[in-house]
C-alpha cells in the first residue's frame, strides 16, 4: 500500500513508503548506497586517506631524485619531478582502479542477495571511489609541486583530462572482466596480480618511449597505459612531443575493452552470482 | 501467486552437476503463511534465494507480481565494520525507502539494540545481528517475507515481537519461512510445502504437511 497524502501519515501505525522507481533510479540509488558504504569502510586503518597521498608522493620524490641524479633536473625538456609525477600517478591509478574494481565484486558478494544490487553496480561504485581518491591525490600533488616551485602550466588540458579518463575507463573495463572471471575461477585473482605487476615497468613510468631504441618500440607500444602516460606528458609540455603514441590508438583500445567487458558481463553475470 | 516455470537449478561440483531442481513447475499460492519443510541439503535455501532473485536458475523462470523481501538469513547484507544505523540506511537506500528517518525509527524500535545501534556490528552478540536483520526487513512493507531461520536465534521476547509484527501485517502480507524447529513453524505458519528430491508438494493443512515430512 502506498500512501502519499500527508494527512494519513499522522496515524500511529504508518507504513514505510516504498518508492516506485524505474530502472535508472534503482541503479542510481544502489550505486550511491554502495559508494557511501565504500567511503565509510574503504579507509578503516589508522592512516586513513593520508596513506593514499603519502605513498605516491614518497614514490615520486625518491624516483625523481634517482632519475634527476642520473640525467639532471630536466628529462626530455620537462622537469624530472613532473615527468615522474605523471608516470607514477597514472600507473598507480590504473593498477589500483583495476584491482579495486575486480575485488569489489567479490567483496560485495553477500549484497547480491538484494536483487537490486548487481555486480556491475558494485564495480561502478568501487571505480568511482578510486577515481575520487586519485583526483584528490593529483590535486594534493599539484599543490606540493606549487610549493617546491615547479612551473605549473598545462599546454593542452583537454588532452590531459581525456588521457586520464580513458586510462581510468580501461582499468574499470579490465577490472570488470577479471572480477566476473574470478567468480567462476577464484585463482584468476592471483593471475591478475601477477600480470599487473610488470605493468609498472613497461608503461613508461620512469622512462620515456624516446629512451628506448626505435627498433624495440613494437614490444612496448601495444600497451594503452604507455600511450596514456606519454600523451599526458606531451599534453603538459608540448615540447615533450608525442612521437610513437596516439590518442586514436588509446581511445580505440578503450572502446574495444569496454565493449568486450560489457558483452562478457551481459552474457554471464546471472550465472556468475548463482554459483 | 508465485509461479515457478520449468525451473532447473544445479551447482557445479567436482562430481559433475549437482541438480537441486530439474524442470520443476509449481505454483506457490498466496494468502498462506507457508513453512518450507525438507531435510538438510534438500534445497530449501536455494529455493529461497531463487524466489528472492538473489540467484538465478539455470533454466526456466519465476513469475510473480508480489513484492518479495530479500532472504532474511542471519546477517544478510550486514557489514560488520559499519554501525547498525549505517547498515539500516544502506538497506533503506537499496530498497528505495522514501523516508529514511522514519524507517530508521521503526528499526530502532523493533531491533531494540539500545546504544549498540551506533556501534559497529562486529561488536554485537550473536543474537543481536539477526535481530537487526529481521528488523530491517519487517520495517519495509513487502507482500511476502522470506525468513530463513532468523527467528529461532532470538530470545523469547524477540520471538513474541516478531510474531506480533507478522500477525499485524498478516492481512496484507505473508511469510514463507524455513526452520528445522516444528514449534517455530507452528507459531508462524498455517500451511506447508514439503521439499523432497527436487519435488514440491503443498499442504493446506500444516499438521498434515508436518506428518508427511516426518514420515519421509
Amino acid at each position: 500500500m502506498r500512501l502519499n497524502n500527508s494527512h494519513i501519515l499522522y496515524e500511529s501505525q504508518i507504513m514505510t513508503t516504498v518508492l516506485k522507481r524505474n530502472k535508472w533510479e534503482i541503479w542510481r540509488d544502489v550505486i550511491f548506497a554502495l559508494f557511501a558504504r565504500e567511503i565509510r569502510t574503504g579507509f578503516n586503518d589508522k592512516f586513513g586517506l593520508s596513506w593514499a597521498i603519502i605513498n605516491p608522493v614518497i614514490f615520486i620524490s625518491v624516483l625523481s631524485f634517482i632519475r634527476g641524479s642520473l640525467g639532471g633536473p630536466e628529462t626530455h625538456t620537462i622537469p624530472t619531478f613532473t615527468f615522474m609525477a605523471i608516470g607514477i600517478l597514472y600507473i598507480q591509478s590504473f593498477l589500483q582502479t583495476l584491482g579495486g574494481s575486480a575485488r569489489s565484486i567479490n567483496q560485495n558478494k553477500a549484497l547480491f542477495a538484494f536483487r537490486q544490487v548487481q555486480p556491475l553496480s558494485a564495480v561502478l561504485a568501487g571505480a568511482l571511489f578510486s577515481l575520487l581518491i586519485k583526483i584528490t591525490v593529483i590535486i594534493v600533488t599539484i599543490i606540493i609541486m606549487y610549493f617546491i616551485g615547479i612551473e605549473l602550466n598545462i599546454s593542452n588540458p583537454l588532452l590531459f583530462l581525456a588521457c586520464f579518463i580513458l586510462l581510468w575507463l580501461s582499468a574499470v573495463a579490465l577490472g570488470l572482466i577479471f572480477g566476473i572471471a574470478e567468480l567462476f575461477v577464484k585463482e584468476i585473482g592471483k593471475v591478475r596480480e601477477l600480470v599487473s605487476r610488470p605493468m609498472f615497468f613497461i608503461s613508461a613510468t620512469f622512462f620515456s618511449l624516446q629512451d628506448i631504441p626505435r627498433q624495440y618500440w613494437s614490444f612496448l607500444d601495444w600497451n594503452p597505459v604507455l600511450h596514456a602516460i606519454e600523451l599526458s606528458r606531451s599534453a603538459v609540455y608540448s615540447t615533450y612531443g608525442s612521437e610513437g603514441v596516439s590518442l586514436e590508438y588509446l581511445s580505440g583500445t578503450v572502446l574495444v575493452l569496454c565493449f568486450f567487458s560489457l558483452a562478457t558481463y551481459h552474457i554471464c553475470w546471472k550465472q556468475a552470482i548463482s554459483r | 501467486m508465485i509461479k515457478l516455470e520449468n525451473i532447473t537449478k544445479y551447482y557445479p561440483s567436482r562430481l559433475g552437476k549437482q541438480y537441486i531442481f530439474k524442470n520443476l513447475s509449481f505454483d506457490i499460492p498466496s494468502g498462506h503463511n507457508i513453512g518450507i519443510l525438507g531435510s538438510n541439503g534438500a534445497g530449501k535455501s536455494t529455493l529461497f534465494r531463487l524466489l528472492a532473485g538473489s540467484e538465478y536458475p539455470n533454466g526456466g523462470k519465476i513469475i510473480t507480481d508480489l513484492s518479495l523481501s530479500w532472504p532474511v538469513a542471519l546477517a544478510t547484507g550486514i557489514h560488520h565494520q559499519m554501525t547498525g544505523r549505517e547498515n539500516t540506511r544502506f538497506i533503506a537506500r537499496v530498497n528505495g525507502i522514501a523516508d529514511l528517518d522514519e524507517y530508521e525509527r521503526r528499526v530502532i524500535k523493533f531491533a531494540d539494540l539500545g546504544k549498540k545501534f551506533d556501534l559497529p556490528v562486529k561488536s554485537y552478540s550473536s543474537g543481536m545481528k539477526p535481530r537487526l536483520a529481521f528488523a530491517c526487513s519487517i520495517g519495509i512493507d513487502f507482500d511476502v517475507y522470506l525468513i530463513d531461520e532468523v527467528t529461532s536465534v532470538g530470545d523469547a521476547n524477540f520471538r513474541k515481537k516478531a510474531k506480533e509484527a507478522l500477525l499485524e501485517r498478516s492481512e496484507k502480507a505473508n511469510v514463507i519461512m524455513v526452520s528445522h524447529e516444528m514449534n517455530e513453524i507452528r507459531q508462524f505458519c498455517d500451511s506447508a510445502i514439503v521439499l523432497n528430491k527436487g519435488e514440491l508438494t503443498f499442504y493446506n493443512d500444516l499438521e498434515q504437511g508436518i506428518a508427511q515430512y516426518q514420515a519421509l
